[in-house]
């Protein structure tokens, strides 16, 4: 009986419309899940198919052989070399039934490593786990092994039942033919940080594990030594699994560095550094050279000691040794003093001044000037070194001699021109500064602009300079004058330097005369040159005023030699002075090696003046709490100028006793005085070396002395595979991988700890240290 | 007058017996003809759909492993066919008979939660299956929701028939409070086990049939508040197991990434979105043919069809669904008597609760429960408790139409 329809329609029809809300609903939640689907699908599926296609696919890299860098002649400084390399693919591992645990302990036995050290290695880096870890790419093996053994390769390779996902491939890391060589201007390799992925945005074709270039040329140069890593994006599944590969690039080797700097001349240099050092029995720690051309700006040779092996950097240098590295008490090794550091430059700045004075201040080259024994300034009274007087001579034997006063007058009298202290009632029309000014067109006070990274700058501090300076310092000055130097121990010591801060509490501000005239003979605490600037200045003397922005690399050359980059110093300015000037300085500097009474015409007694004029100026900067920091600055031949030598050794003596006749061996050396000659003729190659068919130089011209001097052909490196795994490997010469074997030829891509250098950061702190030093060391009148 | 009796008032006149059949085979009210073959085709259709997606994420897998790449594929098949048989079983058996079993129904499928408990697995977090000889397993919960559909029916339907007075009354205070007595016995063991998707599905069928029923609006409303307060009270006092508490803070903070249950609809979301318009064509998902999603042949099934077959085809099964639903209303509606127009109901609220959770789910809008979508995911017991559900309505829909005095 079907009567509710037609009876009692109310109850039915409560149950219908809740129905029909039921419907609704339904109807609701559909359009609701298809909307959702069309903003998904149709709308914005842009991001997620993007997600989907780094989902599926995993990029293998495989590493571009880097370019080689070379000298002057093509001797390779900076090489590949092949290195047998064991590596774990843990997308394979990972996936046995005890993770590879057993693969794992093999393994360690076969290279003999414990098997926590092996189980680290191959752990993925994160937040928490610290190196040794991998932060390359889960589908790249691990190389847990470098320079493993042929019989150990073959360990692994013959037992694949055995070591599933082991591999043992050829790879190349750096190698360093000739050692700790211009280790400070080669610079090293580091793994690439996650802040620089993330910075990087893929221009510069970074991939996780990538080594980069991080101090010296290696730096400066890595976008062309690096060329471009090959990439094989792999189809994978979430398992890792491969499918297929969806595209695939070969790597494309580095472009290869030529430079000016010659091996033989920079040997000569650290040589003679070293034996410098040496004959000061540990007194005297680092020393730093510098030899450019003067004709072209290019630099030869510049070194600093301590210096280091620049291959405890390849696969990753371990925390202990950059700590040693970094670290004061062994001077820094990491630091190079030629270019990242910087000091009073004494007397060898007498040429600096007498630019100026025959340039600005209207001196004349024949007139006397008196060479008094002391100049008495307001209280100060400024002597002569040890006192000398040599009364009225020429300013071409004011530098001869050295004599301090005549330039201090020059200075003194400018300085008053200027307006003296200008303590009164302004204004004041712009100071000249002219010693100040001279300076800074000879390139002292800012960057030479030398291709290396983390150069120094140095200090010109003039007028306004000092005056900011003290506005920065005076607060600690004044607590000085009230608290005095507790810490010093000699009472008079500390109490002249109470007295110090005190006056310069009071009026620091104030440009005093003394400063003027110490700023003309290169003393004092306005003034701080780095080696490199005081040759850049030489050269400009030399040359006839022109003012280089130094290089080290000559030219880029591709990896078959067909493409030619070079690369020209370029100039930067030029001295504001006569001809004429400059020639009668560069007589006069010659005079310092070769008149009677030359500062380091005793050192220059033996040396063959008629074919090789050398002309130099000695220098010797007083240093607080240390002994002198000797100084020679030089070029030659004195009559036409190809050669600017400059070496500093701080914590010495005079100029004469150490700096001059480590110049004098370094010519030697170049000139092949005694010895066979580094630079035959006495002049730079002129052409570039050439590149082989297998991509290795041709050295040109090699004097017989660099016979010795291993093999740069890269694949010679190859013999460490041994005859046996030769057959396991496809070796390619130059490393231009392109086999499977080579596939994974990773530019010493091993998992290392990421410890990076910071030269620049370093020395930046030591230059603000200078530049602050007076707050608590005033710099004494020194002697010349 | 009884339906049993209206069913065998065939005015064809008698014509031997074999030929009666054939006449109730083809004739115009024939059993046959009178079944809801659009349901029905929707239904099969889905089925076979989803066996299709659930071959195209499985084959890898399996292929892999080493076994037969077409396991599920046939498996899914397998289940679709028993679910049928079973289906036809609850069709051809008069539901007002079965209310007369609705009891043993009801009293079957607590022995079943309660054997789940004593002797079930767990699988991902939830301890809701028995595990059979030859790889097969049995979720008790599936056809518990069956089960409670019949119960609840037939509490609710029982005082609209009042035969003597023909006045129909609706559900009392007393109704609501049996009815949710009886809801809660087979509720509170799903909770131990726990599996929060299947609790969530009970709580809007009993809600979505009292409110259908006519059941005073006070208890609807008051449920729904009671609800809304339980849910608070479970976040702010961590009744959850963490995983699920998980679950859902996740998808209230849509902050995806770090845990797996983000990760997991986030590899949904992208197979989906990556299938665009048209779709990458079956077997040709990346995200799916690399097996990127989880679960994907059960609960994540419809990323399959949304990366492989595109909106139109992902659409196209919503369509069908829809459609699945839209004939199951229809049913309810012109069912000829309240326990049906119940049966149907609750099937609607369970179907589409299911749906729009599981679908939602894949597309970022829900949060992640274990729920199956009907008919498409891959799952033995989910697959006969939907047929059996389909059977119900079928059956209901029979018999309404029987009554030539209906219309």
């Amino acid at each position: 009986m079907r009567r509710q329809r037609s009876g009692d329609g109310s109850l039915d029809d409560r149950v219908g419309i809740r129905l029909v809300v039921l419907r609704v609903l339904v109807v609701s939640l559909l359009v609701t899940l298809g909307a959702r689907l069309w903003a998904l699908q149709v709308l914005n599926g842009e991001h997620y198919r993007r997600v989907a296609e780094t989902n599926r696919v995993r990029d293998v890299v495989t590493p571009a052989p880097r370019g080689l860098i070379v000298d002057d002649r093509g001797r390779a400084l900076v090489r590949n070399r092949t290195s047998l390399v064991i590596s774990v693919n843990r997308s394979v591992t990972d996936r046995q039934k005890d993770s590879g645990r057993a693969v794992l302990e093999r393994l360690s036995s076969v290279v003999g490593l414990p098997v926590a050290d092996v189980a680290k290695r191959i752990q993925y880096c994160s937040a928490t786990v610290k190196p040794p870890c991998w932060n390359g790419s889960p589908y790249q093996p691990v190389p847990v092994a470098k320079d493993v053994a042929p019989s150990q390769a073959l360990a692994v390779i013959e037992h694949p039942d055995r070591f599933p996902g082991v591999s043992a491939e050829l790879q190349a890391v750096r190698e360093y033919p000739y050692g700790a060589l211009a280790a400070h201007e080669l610079g090293y390799l580091s793994p690439v940080t996650q802040e620089q992925l993330d910075s990087d945005g893929g221009r510069r074709g970074f991939h996780n594990n990538s080594l980069i270039g991080v101090a010296g040329l290696e730096d400066t140069y890595d976008s062309a030594l690096r060329g471009a890593d090959g990439v094989q994006r792999l189809e994978v599944d979430r398992f890792g699994r491969v499918a297929g590969t969806a595209s695939s690039t070969a790597p494309r080797s580095g472009d290869n560095l030529v430079l000016s700097i010659d091996a033989g001349v920079q040997q000569a240099v650290e040589q003679t550094l070293q034996k410098t050092l040496d004959s000061l029995g540990g007194r005297a720690r680092t020393a730093s050279g510098v030899v450019l051309d003067a004709r072209t700006g290019r630099v030869i040779a510049m070194a600093s000691l301590p210096s280091y092996d620049p291959s405890v950097f390849v696969g990753g240098i371990s925390g202990s040794d950059y700590q040693a590295l970094s670290d004061p008490a062994n001077g820094i090794p990491l630091l190079s003093r030629a270019y990242q550091g910087s000091s009073a430059p004494g007397s060898t700045f007498k040429a600096v001044s007498t630019t100026t004075v025959l340039t600005n201040l209207g001196a004349s080259m024949t007139d006397d000037y008196d060479c008094g024994p002391s100049l008495q300034i307001g209280s100060q009274t400024f002597h002569n070194f040890e006192g000398s007087s040599a009364g009225p001579i020429t300013l071409h034997q004011a530098l001869v001699i050295s004599c301090d006063v005549i330039f201090d007058k020059f200075a003194y009298d400018a300085w008053l021109a200027d307006g003296g202290l200008r303590n009164g009632r302004g204004p004041y029309p712009a100071a000249n500064e002219y010693f100040v000014k001279m300076a800074r067109a000879m390139g002292f006070g800012s960057r030479t602009g030398v291709d290396l990274p983390g150069e120094a700058a140095g200090s010109v501090v003039g007028r306004d300079g000092a005056k900011a300076i003290w506005t920065q310092l005076k607060d600690s000055y004044c607590r000085r004058a009230q608290n005095g130097y507790p810490e010093v121990a000699d009472p008079a010591k500390a109490e002249r330097f109470r007295q110090y801060a005190a006056e310069a509490c009071v009026d620091g501000y104030l440009y005093n005369g003394g400063a003027a005239t110490q700023f003309a003979i290169g003393q004092g605490q306005y003034l701080s040159v780095s080696p490199l600037q005081l040759a850049v200045a030489y050269a400009a003397i030399a040359n006839g005023g022109t003012v280089y922005q130094p290089t080290l690399a000559k030219a880029v050359i591709s990896p078959d030699g067909t493409g030619v980059m070079p690369i020209t110093p370029k100039i930067v300015g030029r001295l504001p002075t006569a001809p004429e000037a400059l020639a009668y300085i560069r007589a006069a500097l010659h005079g310092v090696t070769s008149e009677g009474g030359g500062t380091a015409a005793g050192v220059f007694a033996d040396w063959p003046n008629d074919t090789i004029p050398i002309a130099g100026k000695t220098g010797t900067a007083e240093v607080e709490g240390a002994r002198d920091t000797s100084w020679f600055a030089s070029f030659a031949p004195a009559n036409d100028p190809q050669f600017v030598v400059v070496v500093t050794i701080p914590d010495s003596g005079t100029g004469a006793e150490y700096a001059a006749p480590a110049v004098k061996a370094i010519y030697q050396s170049i000139y092949g005085i005694g010895r066979d000659p580094a630079l035959p003729g006495g002049v730079p190659p002129a052409d570039l070396p050439k590149v082989e068919q297998d991509g290795t130089f041709t050295p040109v011209g090699a004097p017989p002395d660099q016979a010795a001097v291993p093999s740069t052909t890269p694949s010679g490196a190859g013999s460490a595979a041994g005859g046996a795994a030769a057959a396991a490997f496809t070796l390619t010469p130059g490393l231009a991988a392109t086999g499977v074997a080579a596939v994974r030829a990773l530019a010493g891509g091993v998992a290392v700890a990421g410890v990076r250098g910071e030269p620049a950061a370093v020395d930046s702190g030591r230059a603000q240290a200078r530049a602050r030093a007076p707050a608590r060391a005033p710099v004494e009148r020194g002697p010349p | 007058m009884t339906s049993p009796t209206a069913l065998r008032s065939s005015p064809v006149p008698p014509r031997g017996r074999i030929g009666q059949l054939r006449d109730r085979a083809s004739g115009r009210h024939s059993p046959l003809r009178r079944l809801d073959w659009t349901l029905q085709i929707a239904v099969i259709a889905l089925s076979i759909l989803g066996g299709l997606l659930v071959w195209s994420a499985t084959r890898h897998r399996e292929g892999d492993s080493g076994a037969d790449p077409q396991l599920f594929l046939k498996r899914h098949l397998l289940n679709l066919a028993i679910g049928l048989v079973l289906a036809s079983v609850a069709t051809v058996v008069d539901y007002r008979i079965l209310r007369a079993y609705a009891p043993f129904v009801y009293l079957g499928s607590l022995v079943g939660l309660v054997a789940v408990l004593l002797v079930g697995s767990t699988i991902n977090g939830a301890h809701s299956w028995i595990v059979l000889p030859a790889g097969f397993q049995l979720q008790p919960s599936e056809f518990a929701k069956v089960a409670l559909i019949v119960g609840v029916a037939m509490i609710l339907g029982e005082k609209h028939d009042d035969r003597d007075t023909g006045i129909r009354l609706n559900p009392g205070h007393w109704d609501v409070l049996l009815v949710l007595g009886l809801a809660g016995v087979p509720m509170l063991l799903i909770m131990m086990q726990p599996d929060f998707g299947t609790f969530m599905v009970f709580v809007f069928v009993i809600l979505g049939m009292l409110a259908v029923s006519g059941a005073p609006s006070r208890w609807v409303i008051g449920l729904i508040l009671l609800g809304v307060l339980f849910g608070g009270a479970i976040l702010q006092f961590h009744l959850l197991k963490p995983y699920q508490e998980a679950r859902l803070t996740e998808f209230v903070q849509s902050d995806q990434n770090a845990s797996s249950t983000g990760y997991n609809v986030d590899q949904a979301m992208t197979a989906i979105a990556n299938g665009g318009v048209t779709g990458r064509g079956l077997f040709h998902g990346t995200q799916t043919q690399g097996q990127f999603v989880p679960e994907q042949q059960t609960d994540f099934v419809f990323t399959v069809a949304g990366e492989e077959l595109g909106f139109l085809g992902a659409g196209g099964v919503l369509l069908l669904l829809g459609l699945v639903l839209w004939r199951a209303l229809a049913t309810a509606l012109d069912s000829g008597d309240s326990f049906g127009t119940m049966i149907a109901t609750g099937v609607v609220c369970w179907f589409a609760f299911q749906m729009f959770v599981n679908i939602g789910m894949t597309l970022g809008i829900m949060p992640v429960t274990g729920l199956p979508l009907p008919f498409l995911s891959y799952g033995g017991s989910s697959m006969f408790a939907n047929l059996l559900a389909v059977g119900l309505l079928q059956n209901v829909r029979l018999r309404a139409r029987s009554d030539p005095y209906a219309l």
